[in-house]
C-alpha cells in the first residue's frame, strides 16, 4: 500500500521551516518589492538556517538530506514569500547544486559548493538566449577548447540571478555548443562564474512578478574558464542539463502549491467576513464550489509534486528508470502554474476590487506562479514530454 | 556537570478557538507545540552546557506517546537525550502527581546540578509543576529567571524578575529554575543539522514499572484537584482604543464617558 506520510524527521523539519518563515521571512517580504535583486541579509539567513545545502554532500557542507525534504522548504518558503523570489533563489540553487555535486570535477566543488552553501555566492542556470530558449539543440553560443582552458562565446537572456552573481559572487551552470552538426549531441555543460569575469557584459529586464530576484542576460566575449568547470563529460551536457531542469521542475510544482494554498487561506479569510447581500459571500454556492474545485487541485498538485520528488529520489537510490523521472516530473510541472494561477486569480476575484490592488498581497502570487508556464521549462514542453513518454520517441514532430 | 530540563507538550493556544455558546476550549484539529516557555528553558541549558563543557542535558516529559515529537524538537534545540515518561496510569495528573512522577524520574537518572523548568505552561498556566517538583526533590528552587550567569566555580548569578524589576541572586547547586523569555540572548532556530542529528540522538521512554514509586501518588488517585471544565469568561464589554495625543485623547475620553453617563457635565 501507499504510505503518505512524511518522515519524523520531514515533518520536524517542516515545523523548524515553519518558524524560520515566521520570524526571518515573513517580516521582510513587503520591502521585498522594492529592491530588484535578492537582500544579502535573506541570503545569509538561509545559509544561517542550512537550507542552501540541503541535498549536497556533506563532504563539500552539504546535509544530503532527501529531495522530499528540499520540496517541503520550497513549500514553505512559498507560503511566506508570496513574490516567489525567496523560493526561486532556493530552487534554482538546489536544483544546479545538485548538478554541480553529482558532475562537477573535485576542484569545483570544492571551490563552489562550501561558498553556495554559506550564502557568500549564488548558482544559478542559465541556457536560455534571446532567439531560443526550448529549442536548446538550436541554440548559439560555442564554448572550444584552447590548452587547458575553454573558450566560450555567444549570450544569454531572461536569466534569474544575474545582478546576484555579478554583485555578490558566483555564477551559472552555462551550455553551449561544442559540436554545433551534432545538435543536442554536441554540447557542453559547464559552470561559468559571472562576476569580475572580463568578457561578460550584463543586461537587466524587468520582470512583472518576483521582484526580488533579478532577471537579464549577459554577452559572453572570448570568456576563458578553466577545464575543470567542466560539468560531465564534453558533449553530453544536454544530458545532465536534464537532471536539474526536473529537480527545478519538481521543487516548483510545491512552490506553486505552496503560494496557491497560502492564497486559498487568505480567501477563505476574506469570504467568511465579507458580507453581500446580507450575507457572507462564504455562503453563496458560486463561491463555495470554486473554493472547492480550487482546494482539490491545489491538493493534486502537491501530490503530483511531491510523487514527482519522491520518483527523484527513488532514481537517486537506483529504483526508478529515468524515463519514471521524467513523466513524473513532466506531469506536476505541466499542470502547477495555471492551476496555482487560477486558484490565485479566484481569490483575488473574492476580494472584489481590493484584490486588484498592489496591497492585496495575492496578487504578487499572482504574478509570481505565471512565470513558471515558462521558466525551467515551459508548460507545452512539459506536455511534450508526457505525450513522448506515451506514445514513443518516434512520435516527436521535431525529429 | 548534569542539567534537566522538563517540559510539556501543549495545544497551540493561538489556534485554540472558544465555543460560542458553552465557553469551552474547541481543541480538536489544533497542533501540539513544545510549551514556548519550555523552549527558553531547554535554550537556555544549552547555552549553558556549551558554555561549560564537560555537560549534558537531558529532557524529559511526562505525556501520551504523541509527545515525543516535543522532545525531538528539545533534541533538535541541542538536548544530549529524552526521555518520555508515559503510562496510563499517569493520565489524569494535576500539578502535584505530575511533579511527584517527575521527580520520580530525575531520582532515576540519579544526579543532576540544575533542574529547568518553563515558567508555566500555556494551557493551564499554573506555574505550579517547577515550585511542586523542587519540594519534591528537597532542593532550593529560584522562579521568574530571566537570565542566568555561571562562574567557572559553578555558582550561578542569576535575575529574577519581580513586579518592579528584578532581583540579583546567588545559588549553589543543586538547584531548580523556572524560566521567563530570556532577556540575555535571542533565542534561535535549531539549524538542519541539528534536526538531522536528533533523530540519532538516546531516546527513552520510561512507563510506571521503571518509575517504580508509590503507586497510589500517580494520575488522578494521586491528585488533589481535577479539571471539571476549562473555558474563557464571556465578553464583558467592547473596548475601545483611543489613539491620539494626551490633550486629544483626554477629550474624546470625556466625551465618551459623559455620553455613557460614567461623567455627568457641571
Ligand atoms: C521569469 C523567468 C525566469 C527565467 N529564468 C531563466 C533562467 O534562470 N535560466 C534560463 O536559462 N532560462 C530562464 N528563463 C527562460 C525559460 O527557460 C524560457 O522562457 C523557456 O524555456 C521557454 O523558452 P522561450 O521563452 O525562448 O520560448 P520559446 O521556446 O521560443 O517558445 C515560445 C512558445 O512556443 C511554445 N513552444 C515551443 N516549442 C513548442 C513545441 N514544440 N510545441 C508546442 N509549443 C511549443 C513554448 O511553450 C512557448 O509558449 C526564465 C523565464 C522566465 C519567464
Amino acid at each position: 500500500m501507499v504510505d503518505y506520510r512524511f518522515t519524523e524527521e520531514q515533518e520536524l523539519f517542516r515545523e523548524s521551516m515553519k518558524e524560520f518563515c515566521a520570524s526571518e521571512i515573513v517580516p521582510k517580504t513587503e520591502k521585498l518589492t522594492e529592491v530588484r535583486r535578492m537582500p544579502k541579509e535573506i541570503i545569509k539567513a538561509l545559509a544561517k538556517f542550512e537550507l542552501l545545502g540541503l541535498i549536497i554532500d556533506p563532504e563539500y557542507g552539504g546535509l544530503g538530506t532527501d529531495v522530499i525534504t528540499a520540496g517541503i522548504a520550497a513549500e514553505e518558503l512559498a507560503r511566506a514569500d508570496p513574490s516567489c523570489s525567496i523560493p526561486v533563489l532556493f530552487l534554482v540553487g538546489t536544483s544546479w547544486g545538485h548538478v554541480i555535486d553529482k558532475y562537477g570535477t573535485e576542484e569545483a566543488k570544492k571551490e563552489i559548493l562550501p561558498k553556495a552553501i554559506n550564502g557568500e555566492q549564488i548558482i544559478g542556470i542559465a541556457t536560455t538566449e534571446s532567439d531560443i530558449g526550448s529549442d536548446l539543440g538550436s541554440m548559439k553560443t560555442k564554448i572550444s577548447k584552447k590548452g587547458d582552458k575553454y573558450i566560450i562565446n555567444g549570450e544569454k537572456m531572461y536569466i534569474s540571478g544575474v545582478a546576484e552573481a555579478m554583485e555578490y559572487g558566483g555564477g551559472h551552470v552555462t551550455l553551449a555548443k561544442m559540436t554545433p552538426d551534432k545538435g543536442t549531441r554536441g554540447m557542453c555543460l559547464f559552470y561559468l562564474p559571472l562576476k569580475d569575469t572580463k568578457g561578460i557584459t550584463p543586461t537587466y529586464v524587468e520582470d512583472i512578478g518576483r521582484e526580488a530576484i533579478s532577471c537579464g542576460g549577459f554577452d559572453i566575449n572570448n570568456v576563458e574558464i578553466p577545464k575543470h568547470y567542466l560539468l560531465g563529460e564534453e558533449n553530453k551536457g544536454f544530458y545532465c542539463v536534464h537532471e536539474g531542469y526536473e529537480l527545478a521542475r519538481g521543487l516548483i510544482a510545491l512552490v506553486c502549491a505552496g503560494a496557491a494554498s497560502k492564497a486559498l487561506e487568505n480567501g477563505i479569510a476574506y469570504i467568511k467576513e465579507r458580507k453581500a447581500f446580507g450575507r457572507h459571500i462564504g455562503k453563496y454556492e458560486g463561491i463555495q464550489f470554486k473554493l472547492a474545485e480550487n482546494h482539490v487541485r491545489i491538493q493534486a498538485l502537491r501530490e503530483l509534486g511531491y510523487k514527482a520528488l519522491w520518483t527523484y529520489d527513488q532514481e537517486i537510490q537506483g529504483k526508478a528508470s529515468r524515463f519514471d523521472v521524467s513523466m513524473a516530473i513532466a506531469m506536476a510541472k505541466s499542470v502547477a502554474s495555471i492551476w496555482a494561477s487560477e486558484a490565485i486569480n479566484d481569490v483575488m476575484q473574492w476580494q472584489g476590487a481590493f484584490g486588484y490592488t498592489k496591497e492585496c498581497e495575492d496578487q504578487k502570487a499572482w504574478r509570481a506562479v505565471r512565470s513558471f508556464t515558462l521558466a525551467e521549462g515551459s508548460t507545452e514542453i512539459m506536455k511534450l514530454i508526457i505525450a513522448r513518454e506515451l506514445l514513443g520517441k518516434e512520435f516527436l514532430a521535431y525529429r | 556537570m548534569k542539567l534537566i530540563a522538563c517540559i510539556k507538550q501543549v495545544p497551540d493556544t493561538t489556534e485554540v478557538k472558544v465555543d460560542p455558546k458553552t465557553h469551552t476550549l474547541i481543541r480538536d484539529g489544533v497542533p501540539s507545540i513544545l510549551n514556548p516557555y519550555d523552549q527558553f528553558a531547554i535554550e537556555e541549558c544549552v547555552r549553558i552546557r556549551d558554555q561549560i563543557g564537560d555537560c549534558s542535558v537531558s529532557v524529559l516529559t511526562m505525556g501520551p506517546p504523541q509527545a515525543r515529537s516535543a522532545l525531538m524538537r528539545c533534541l533538535a534545540l541541542g538536548a544530549d537525550e529524552a526521555i518520555l515518561i508515559s503510562d496510563k496510569a499517569f493520565a489524569g495528573s494535576d500539578t502535584w502527581a505530575t511533579a511527584y512522577t517527575l521527580s520520580l524520574a530525575i531520582k532515576k537518572i540519579g544526579f543532576f546540578d540544575i533542574v529547568f523548568c518553563g515558567q508555566q505552561a500555556i494551557d493551564g498556566d499554573t506555574a505550579q509543576v517547577g515550585p511542586e517538583l523542587a519540594q519534591q526533590l528537597g532542593i532550593p528552587q529560584v522562579t521568574y529567571v530571566e537570565k542566568i550567569e555561571i562562574d567557572n566555580k559553578n555558582k550561578l548569578t542569576i535575575n529574577k524578575q519581580t513586579e518592579d524589576g528584578y532581583q540579583i541572586l546567588e545559588a549553589k547547586l543543586p538547584l531548580l529554575l523556572t524560566l521567563l523569555p530570556p532577556t540575555s540572548f535571542q533565542p534561535e532556530h535549531p539549524p538542519m543539522s541539528s534536526i538531522l542529528k536528533a533523530k540519532r540522538k538516546p531516546f527513552n521512554i520510561w512507563d510506571v514499572e521503571t518509575l517504580g514509586g508509590d503507586k497510589s501518588r500517580f494520575g488522578l488517585d494521586g491528585s488533589f484537584t481535577q479539571v471539571i471544565k476549562t473555558y474563557t469568561p464571556p465578553k464583558r464589554g467592547e473596548c475601545e482604543l483611543i489613539e491620539d495625543n494626551p490633550k486629544e485623547a483626554a477629550k474624546k475620553l470625556s466625551k465618551i464617558l459623559c455620553k455613557n453617563e460614567a461623567l455627568t457635565k457641571r
